[in-house]
């Protein structure tokens, strides 16, 4: 717990330190929310606000998520992951640490995006549908800090990072029901987008929206989540370089 | 207790033995594993510190198999790698109060000032590591391998690209921690340091050991005199009783001989008859810098041009 709480503390005042880092962090999604909330002239739904809310909000989970593996990707170039990886410190508390400081940070990222929906029109909900947005970003943002954390873990280059989180941002979020309902879409769209994990996350939200519960989709995401944490946590016990 | 133990420990890339049959035992002492690059030291280094997987043989530090029982090998050593990795963003003072928690040291606080205290980065303390000298990255490095008073202390080229003065440095602070008990292992380029400071030192060459023990017994191996003889032109082999050849760097040539006066006007006949041009010639003690060149010889990296070195090497530019 202690290594945990050291290794959040550290990336923590390295991203306070850099004021781009954290306009950057807190400006873009917000940028993103009143460009294609506001700005996009389309009318798919009745409150396109209200449509497109939870797919700005779990794109930027997303983005966030795999920002998880690029921070280790360069902790691993300077040499510094192999002293943490040389120290008694429980291994996994490395990639807790990075998931709960990613997850965190999203979460931040996420409650300005709520806000400034609310500002520009969007529905306002109840606070217990705010908590399961919330528990459902969270579930999520672990979800995808640990894969990419994982997938940084095995690349040799920042570059093939940088690919690897170009290859699966961009389209997934495309293919998703983010931008579109599913009835909208050709019918090819519709199919790959049933299937993308991104719109599993941002139909559970629209359902919290609508007024209902969705706790199978809830379960199935802690379910999953947990899966490839406690396999990402195995694989940063046993990693050799 | 053997502090570090290695038994026919074994490294392959591919078909290259980057470390082969590695055997050894170091005591509480200051061991400088020597050897041209690429000869392996890192790959040493890296399976001693549970960081790489061995292809076959043990290695045990503290009586802790290294691949059995990693998390103890982790509690009782530290490693410095060869490349500087200190976080450039973060003070000196954050670097190392982050090992310090991380080690889990009941006062973090007051023993990150001790250490910055006793590495001489009190005045730079608050300025980011970025902004630090190489030296000085070196000494916060140490510092931070300090925080938890390991049994054994890993240094991969500790003093690589220091200043005569910043490397002196660097060895007070090494023999002191030795002094204090500590085991130090440690890889170098440079022989006149391992002569003075080393207790043993072992030469490695291709992944393998070819000489191993302290550096006056290594020397005394090889006779007492060294004649160095400066040629121009190529040299043609002179053969003389009592006389051997060495090596050769550069258009410098060193042979000992049990009595060099004795054997020095023998010597330049000889070179003479056999119609080389001798420059100059002259008489020493042997250095550990024969000692290399006889036991590895004149030899090439084991492949030309590899990624990974470059960028090693780009690391080491900062
Ligand atoms: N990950 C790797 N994959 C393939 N080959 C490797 C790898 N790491 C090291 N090698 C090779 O193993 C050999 C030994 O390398 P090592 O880094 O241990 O040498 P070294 O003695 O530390 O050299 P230097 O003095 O340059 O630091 C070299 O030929 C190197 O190219
Ligand atoms: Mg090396």
């Amino acid at each position: 717990m202690k290594g945990v709480t050291t290794y959040i503390y550290r990336d923590f005042i390295r991203w306070i330190r850099y004021r781009v880092g954290v306009v950057s962090a807190l400006v873009l999604p917000a940028a993103w929310l009143l460009f294609v909330g506001c700005a996009l002239p389309v009318t798919f739904t009745g409150n396109y606000l209200d449509f497109i809310t939870p797919g700005i909000l779990v794109m930027t989970i997303l983005t966030a998520g795999i920002a998880s593996g690029s921070l280790l990707m360069f902790d691993k170039i300077l040499g510094y992951l192999n002293k943490f990886l040389a120290m008694p410190v429980p291994r996994e508390s490395i990639l807790v640490g990075k998931i709960l400081f990613i997850s965190i940070r999203g979460l931040l990222q996420a409650t300005i995006i709520l806000v400034i929906a609310v500002l520009i029109g969007a529905t306002l909900m109840t606070p217990l549908q705010y908590g399961l947005v919330y528990l459902i970003l969270f579930l999520f943002g672990v979800f995808i800090s640990s894969f990419s954390t994982t997938v940084a873990l095995y690349l040799e280059e920042h570059d093939s990072f940088a690919a690897f989180s170009a290859m699966v941002t961009m389209p997934l979020f495309f293919t998703s029901s983010a931008l579109m309902p599913y009835d909208a879409m050709p019918g090819w769209l519709s199919a790959i987008a049933h299937v993308n994990p991104l719109s599993f996350a941002i139909d559970a939200i629209r359902d919290v929206g609508a007024g209902s519960i969705p706790a199978v989709p809830i379960l199935l995401l802690l379910i999953v989540t947990a899966v490839v944490v406690v396999c990402a946590g195995y694989v940063f016990r046993k990693v050799t370089i | 207790m053997t502090s570090i133990l290695a038994d026919n420990l074994t490294k392959k890339f591919g078909d290259l033995y980057a470390v082969d049959s590695l055997n050894l035992a170091v005591e509480k002492e200051i061991f400088g594993l020597l050897g041209p690059n690429g000869s392996g030291k890192t790959t040493t280094v890296l399976m001693l510190t549970t960081l790489l997987a061995q292809t076959t043989g043990t290695a045990s530090i503290c009586g802790h198999d290294t691949r059995r029982e990693p998390d103890l090998v982790r509690e009782c050593i530290s490693y410095v790698p060869q490349e500087m990795a200190v976080d450039p963003n973060l003070t000196g003072r954050e670097n190392l109060l982050i090992f310090a928690r991380l080690y889990g040291i009941p006062n973090p606080k007051d023993k990150v000032d001790e250490l910055l205290g006793i590495m001489e980065l009190t005045d730079r303390a608050h300025d980011l590591a970025k902004t630090y000298s190489g030296g000085m990255r070196r000494r916060l490095e140490l510092a931070e391998a300090l925080v938890h008073e390991p049994e054994v202390i890993f240094l991969d080229e500790p003093t690589l690209g220091l200043d005569v003065g910043a490397r002196q440095n660097i060895w007070q602070h090494i023999h002191a921690l030795n002094k204090k008990g500590m085991t130090i292992f440690m890889t170098t380029h440079y022989m006149d340091e391992a002569d003075k400071y080393c207790d043993r030192v072992g030469i490695i060459s291709h992944g393998k050991v070819v000489a191993l023990g302290s550096p006056a017994e290594l020397k005394a191996r090889l006779m007492n005199t060294v004649i160095t003889v400066t040629l121009e032109g190529n040299y043609s082999p002179v053969q003389l009783d009592g006389l051997v050849f060495v090596g050769q760097s550069g258009n410098a040539y060193a042979f000992t001989a049990e009595n060099g006066s004795e054997a020095l006007p023998l010597l330049a006949d000889a070179l003479g008859r056999a119609g080389n041009r001798v420059k100059a010639m002259s008489l020493r003690e042997p250095s550990l810098d024969d000692v290399f060149l006889q036991s590895v010889g004149k030899q090439e990296e084991p492949r030309g041009f590899e990624e990974m070195k470059f960028r090693m090497m780009l690391h080491r530019r900062h």
